[in-house]
C-alpha cells in the first residue's frame, strides 16, 4: 500500500529527503502497528562523526537517558562511541553488550547505593558529583576513583534546563575538592551543563569562563586538574533552524585553546544530539472533535506513552497523511490517547486535516521521548525500530 | 503573461516559466497533468505541478537515461521501460536496430494519450510493432516476470518520494536483477547532486546490496531543479562505462565521447559514497 502525505519546504528543513524516503518506505508495508518510532541509522552515523570533530583532545560520550534501546546502543557500540550513564539499569545494557569499562563514565552527581556497587565491580572510574555525601559514598564504594566536579553554570536559552537540580558554585566546588583529595578519591576534573537543547552559545563562554575560574584556583590549593567535561546541550532541528554542531564546536575550541592547559583533556555527552534528529514518531489519528471554537485531533502517542518533552515547550513538527480535506489547513489542539486532560501534546499547530486513522508523523523524536513512556492507562510503550 | 511557478518542498529554488498557453489540465487517477506553451521551451509536459519534459529539451534526458545502457550492453534485443509515459524513453530504445520487444510500462495511461498528443514527436515509438503497453505498475510487471531474459530495464519515474517510490526499493531492484540477463543492464535517475546528494548516494547503497556494479553518470538538465541530473546504473557482470557496440544512432547530445565523460571520475565517486562531498 502506497501512502502519500502532504509535504512541505517546512518539513524539507527538518527531515532529509533520504530519511523521509527510508520512512516512507517503511510504513509501505502490509502492516503497520502505530504507535512506534523509527530510527534513522544514517542520520546517526552522521551526527556521531561530526560530535567532537572540531575539539581538539575531546571523546565522546552517548548519554544514554536519551534513547536506551539496546539496538541503538548496540548500534552506537560498533561505531566506537563511549557511554555516560546513571543507574545499574543502563549499565546492565551495556555490560549485556560487553562495553569495556573504560568507555564507561557516569555524570550523574547523586548516585544510589546499588548503582556504585555495580558500577564498582563494573570497572568504571570516572564520576561526577556535587556534594560532600557523594565523596563519602564514592570513598567508600569505588575508592580512589576519578572524580570530576559539577559546577553550576547559567542555562538560560536552553529549552530543556537543567541547573538547579545540580551543580555548585565556586567557592563550593573548591572545597569539594580539596576533600575530595583528602578522602583519597582522584579529582581530576570540572564538569558543567549548559542545559539541554541550548540554542544560546553564548551559554559555553560563560560555563568555561567559571570553569577557567575553578581550574586556576585549584591548581593554587595544588589540585592538577587534566579534564574537562562540557557536557551536553548541542540543538537540534524540531521545528527551526538552530546553530549547527560546528559552529557551537569551534567556539568552544577557541574558548578551551585561550584558557587552558594545551593538554586537557575533553569529554562531551551527547544525547539528543546524536539520536534527536534520526527519530520519526509513526502514529495515528484515532479521534477529532470539535471543543468550543478548538479543533481537537486525538492521535495515539501523547504525553505518557513518548511525547513528555511537549509539556517543557518542546514542538513538534508534523506531517500527516493526505486525505480528501488535504487542501485547507486548519489549527490544531493536538492529543494523546489517554483520558488524562494533562495529555496535551500542543495547541495552535498548522495542519491539514487528517481523517481518522490516517498516520501522523513527528519529526525529531528520537530523544526523551520513548525513555519517558509509561504504561499509563494500558497505552503500550512505543517500539523502536532502526531503519 | 501568466507565470508557473514550480514548488517542490526539497529544492531550495523555485522555477518561474512564462505560460503563453494552458493547452491542457486534468487529473488523472494518479496524479494532475497539464501542458503549457512557453515560449523558450515549447510545449511543457507538467505532472503534480513538476516539469517533466519540454519540446526543446527533452531529449538530453531521454537519450541520457537510454543510450549509455543501451551501448554498454554488447546486443540488446528486449527492453523493459518503466514509466516514461511521455514514449521518449521509448523512441529512443527503437533507434537500436538490435531491438526485438520493448515492454512499455505506465502505470497512467493518462500521460500516454496526453503526450501522443501534445508531443507526437515524442511519442513517435509507443505504436512500433515491436513495442507492448502494459498499463500497470513497474514494480508489479517485474516481479511476475519469471524468465531472465530483459536486456535492459529502464526507469523513468517521477519523485522518488512520490508514489513511484516502489520504483526504488531494494525488493524492486532484486526483482529486475532476477529479470534481467547476465549482460543485462539496470538504470534509473536519481534526482540531483546539488539538492538532493544525501538521495542519490541512498540509492546507490540501496543498488549495491543487489548488484555487483553499480555506477553513477550524470547530465545536465537545465528545466529538472539542480540541474546536475544523477542516473545510476547496474547490471550483474558488465562496467556500463564500456562501449561495446559501435555508436551508429542519430542523436543530438549522446555520443562515445560524452558516454565516457559522464561518468563520474572514481575518486570522486569514493569521495561521494563516503559522504565526503560536503555542499
Amino acid at each position: 500500500m502506497i501512502r502519500t502525505f502532504k509535504i512541505d519546504k517546512s518539513h524539507a528543513g527538518i527531515i532529509s529527503e533520504s530519511t523521509l524516503f527510508k520512512v516512507l518506505r517503511y510504513l509501505d508495508k502490509e502492516k503497520i502497528e502505530t504507535p512506534f518510532l523509527l530510527i534513522d541509522t544514517s542520520i546517526v552515523r552522521e551526527k556521531i562523526s561530526m560530535i567532537g570533530q572540531y575539539i581538539k583532545n575531546s571523546k565522546v560520550f552517548y548519554a544514554v537517558k536519551a534513547n536506551p534501546d539496546v539496538e541503538i546502543l548496540r548500534f552506537i557500540n560498533e561505531l566506537k562511541l563511549g557511554f555516560e550513564i546513571a543507574s545499574e539499569g543502563e549499565l546492565e545494557m551495556l555490560s549485556e553488550l560487553k562495553v569495556k569499562p573504560e568507555r564507561i563514565i557516569s555524570s550523574n552527581p547523586v548516585k544510589s547505593f546499588k548503582f556504585l556497587k555495580i558500577a564498582a565491580s563494573y570497572g568504571i572510574k570516572y564520576f561526577s558529583y556535587d556534594s560532600a555525601e557523594e565523596v563519602d559514598k564514592l570513598a567508600r564504594f569505588i575508592p580512589g576513583c576519578n572524580v570530576y566536579i559539577r559546577l553550576s553554570v547559567p542555562n538560560e536559552g536552553s529549552e530543556w534546563p537543567l541547573s538547579k537540580k545540580f551543580g555548585v558554585e565556586l567557592d563550593e566546588a573548591l572545597e569539594l575538592l580539596s576533600y575530595a583529595k583528602k578522602k583519597k578519591l582522584k579529582p581530576v576534573g570540572i564538569t558543567f551543563h549548559v542545559g539541554s537543547q541550548c540554542t544560546n552559545i553564548y551559554n559555553w563562554n560563560i560555563a568555561l569562563d567559571k570553569a577557567k575560574l575553578l581550574w586556576d584556583k585549584a591548581k593554587k590549593k595544588g589540585i592538577r586538574l587534566s579534564l574537562l567535561n562540557i557536557g551536553g546541550g548541542y540543538p537540534i532541528r524540531y521545528t527551526k533552524n538552530v546553530i549547527d554542531i560546528e559552529t557551537i564546536e569551534k567556539n568552544i575550541n577557541r574558548l578551551i585553546y585561550e584558557k587552558f592547559p594545551e593538554n586537557v583533556e575533553i569529554y562531551i555527552e551527547p544525547g539528543r544530539a546524536v539520536i534527536g534528529d534520526a527519530g520519526i514518531f509513526v502514529a495515528t489519528v484515532i479521534g477529532k472533535a470539535k471543543r468550543g471554537d478548538e479543533d481537537w485531533l486525538y492521535i495515539d502517542v501523547g504525553v505518557f506513552n513518548g511525547l513528555m518533552e511537549s509539556v517543557g515547550g518542546i514542538k513538534y513538527n508534523y506531517i500527516v497523511e493526505k486525505s480528501k480535506h488535504t487542501g485547507n489547513k486548519k489549527l490544531w489542539t493536538i492529543t494523546g490517547p489517554s483520558c488524562d486532560s494533562f495529555d496535551v501534546i500542543d495547541s495552535n499547530v498548522a495542519l491539514p486535516e487528517p481523517d481518522i486513522n490516517n498516520l501522523v508523523l513527528i519529526l525529531s523524536s528520537g530523544a526523551y521521548t520513548v525513555s519517558y513512556a509509561s504504561e499509563f492507562n494500558g497505552f503500550s510503550i512505543p517500539e523502536t525500530i532502526l531503519i | 503573461m501568466i507565470k508557473f511557478f514550480e514548488k517542490a518542498p526539497y529544492v531550495p529554488v523555485e522555477y518561474a516559466y512564462d505560460v503563453e498557453e494552458i493547452l491542457y489540465k486534468g487529473k488523472s487517477k494518479f496524479q494532475e497533468i497539464m501542458v503549457i506553451r512557453n515560449p523558450y521551451y515549447g510545449k511543457m509536459l507538467l505532472l503534480d505541478n513538476v516539469v517533466q519534459i519540454t519540446e526543446r529539451d527533452e531529449f538530453f534526458y531521454h537519450e541520457m537515461l537510454t543510450h549509455i545502457a543501451m551501448h554498454s550492453h554488447p546486443d540488446p534485443k528486449k527492453a523493459v521501460v518503466i514509466g516514461g509515459g511521455d514514449g521518449g524513453v521509448v523512441r529512443e530504445v527503437l533507434k537500436h536496430k538490435t531491438i526485438e520487444k520493448v515492454y512499455f510500462v505506465e502505470i497512467d495511461e493518462e500521460v500516454i494519450n496526453i503526450s501522443r498528443r501534445f508531443f507526437p514527436n515524442v511519442a513517435s515509438g509507443i505504436d512500433d510493432p515491436r513495442v507492448e503497453i502494459k498499463i500497470m505498475d513497474g514494480a508489479e510487471f517485474i516481479r511476475k516476470r519469471k524468465a531472465s531474459d530483459i536486456d535492459a530495464v529502464i526507469v523513468d519515474s517521477t519523485d522518488i518520494i512520490g508514489f513511484a517510490r516502489t520504483l526504488f526499493t531494494t525488493d524492486f531492484f532484486a526483482s529486475i536483477k532476477n529479470c534481467l540477463t547476465d549482460k543485462g543492464m539496470f538504470v534509473t535517475h536519481t534526482e540531483s547532486l546539488h539538492f538532493h546528494k544525501d538521495m542519490v548516494i541512498e540509492i546507490q547503497e540501496v543498488l549495491k546490496k543487489v548488484f555487483p556494479i553499480v555506477d553513477l553518470y550524470t547530465a545536465n538538465i537545465v528545466t529538472y531543479p539542480g540541474n546536475w541530473w544523477a542516473f545510476a546504473v547496474a547490471s550483474k557482470n558488465l562496467s556500463p562505462r564500456e562501449i561495446r557496440r559501435e555508436v551508429k544512432i542519430k542523436t543530438k547530445y549522446y555520443s562515445d565521447e560524452i558516454h565516457t565523460q559522464a561518468f563520474m571520475p572514481k575518486g570522486m565517486y569514493d569521495k561521494l559514497m563516503q559522504r565526503k562531498l560536503k555542499w
